[in-house]
């Protein structure tokens, strides 16, 4: 059973306190939604609980221990897309993955098998057509596919997505509620920021 | 794990040479530079081959500053910085691989040019030999420090000029150092000392710049 939490966790930047102290917790199974208008501070909490910004007020524990003392092993934990994809735009999509087996190093089973399913994983997202194409020359609809490949490809509990939905059209928004459903019934835990409802069982959180 | 890392850096070469213009932008920069000395000075005249050693350290070092600002630029604006701070890998070690590569992918091609350059300045083979080891020493400090300040300026748009007047401060001693091994054998002193003091340079910079450019990358990552 993983968990995280955060209590009294507030950012400021250039003296300026973009959102008011904030308290949440998400275990395994969950999905914490975040809502808010632009500019309210969604994608810097984001970055927070990720462990690529810093606060100086609050405090974000994984497994009631301080992220900080644990930064690189809770970063193993947790995948994070934001508005950039984390996508090299003068790479080849297959190139990306393979370039992404050399960074995650997730233990595959079989050689055949794990083959097997990055093709099955590929050709779920649509992407199985444009294996060739340069990242830079994806629609940005496929970008966004593309950047959730990562997620499946190298399974981590934690997903922290901003706005993962955007700019996918209706069939590639249905993917995305039904790969979180399964992420979440294998124990898996999200963290996401956007501004379309889901109809899954969320803890909603908005920022002011 | 180095192995991993080995074939992060061989998609990261490819990536390179799919921009091949970027790529050869600096090279074809230094090779000008250096072919506008004897055309401005005539060919024949003596002082040439005096200054020879500074001008192509000179151009190189111009050379490399036109390519070091964009070190970690187009990572950062993909996103790949963030994947690969939530990697399995040290981010210390990756910025030893990528400032490697970017010397071998930079500042190798202007070495192996500078013996033909050398003709155009009258060098003789040995002081040619002289000229290349202390390139070969010299030009991986310069990329080292300059990793540094790349990594402090990644968050900041157009910092242009900010890159120079950070580090030149840092590329004195080398610039130092570097011609003078040419110079003073020209003036037939031993040459020991500044063989010593550019290996002391490197030794330093390879101990300390990776390490203070993974943590400057962290916190520009921070402020984007």
């Amino acid at each position: 059973m993983n968990s995280l939490t955060f209590e009294n966790l507030t950012f400021e930047r250039n003296q300026r306190v973009l959102f008011d102290p904030l308290n949440g917790k998400v275990e395994s199974g969950e999905c914490l939604q975040i809502q808010g208008a632009n500019g309210s501070g969604k994608s810097t909490l984001l970055r927070l609980l990720a462990g690529l910004l810093t606060s100086e007020m609050g405090e974000i524990r994984w497994q009631n221990q301080s992220i900080f003392r644990q930064l690189d092993d809770y970063q193993q934990q947790l995948h994070y897309v934001g508005h950039r994809h984390g996508v090299r735009y003068h790479l080849t999509v297959l190139e990306n993955i393979k370039l992404y087996g050399e960074i995650f190093l997730t233990k595959t089973g079989a050689h055949a098998g794990a083959k097997q399913k990055q093709r099955d994983i590929l050709s779920r997202l649509k992407l199985d057509t444009v294996l060739h194409r340069q990242a830079q020359h994806l629609s940005a609809g496929q970008l966004r596919r593309f950047s959730l490949a990562k997620l499946l490809l190298h399974p981590r509990p934690l997903w922290i997505l901003d706005e993962p939905t955007a700019s996918l059209d209706n069939e590639g928004q249905q993917l995305f509620a039904t790969l979180m459903q399964e992420h979440l019934r294998t124990d898996g835990m999200a963290i996401v920021a956007t501004h379309s409802p889901f109809d899954w069982k969320t803890i909603c959180l908005t920022l002011s | 794990m180095f192995n991993a890392l080995l074939r992060i850096m061989r998609h990261e070469i490819t990536s390179i040479f799919r921009e091949a213009h970027a790529w050869l932008t600096p090279i074809l920069f230094f090779i000008i530079t250096v072919c506008l000395f004897p055309l401005a000075l005539g060919s024949d005249d003596p002082l040439l081959n005096h200054m020879a050693p500074c001008i192509i350290w000179i151009s190189a070092l111009l050379a490399i500053l036109m390519s070091i600002g964009n070190l970690f630029r187009q990572e950062a604006e993909e996103g790949y910085l963030d994947v690969l701070i939530l990697s399995s890998h040290s981010l210390t070690l990756w910025v030893l691989c990528k400032m490697l590569t970017h010397w071998i992918l930079y500042c190798l091609p202007l070495i192996l040019i500078s013996p033909l350059l050398g003709i155009l300045l009258h060098l003789n083979t040995s002081e040619m030999l002289l000229l290349i080891s202390g390139l070969l020493l010299g030009t991986p400090v310069l990329i080292l420090l300059g990793g540094i300040g790349a990594a402090l300026l990644v968050g900041i748009r157009g910092s242009g000029l900010l890159l120079p007047i950070l580090i030149m401060p840092l590329y004195i001693p080398v610039l130092i150092f570097g011609p003078g091994i040419l110079l003073t054998y020209h003036a037939h002193l031993p040459i020991t000392l500044h063989f010593a003091m550019m290996g002391a340079f490197i030794a330093l910079s390879l101990a300390f710049a990776p390490l203070l450019t993974s943590v400057a990358l962290r916190l520009g990552v921070n402020s984007s």
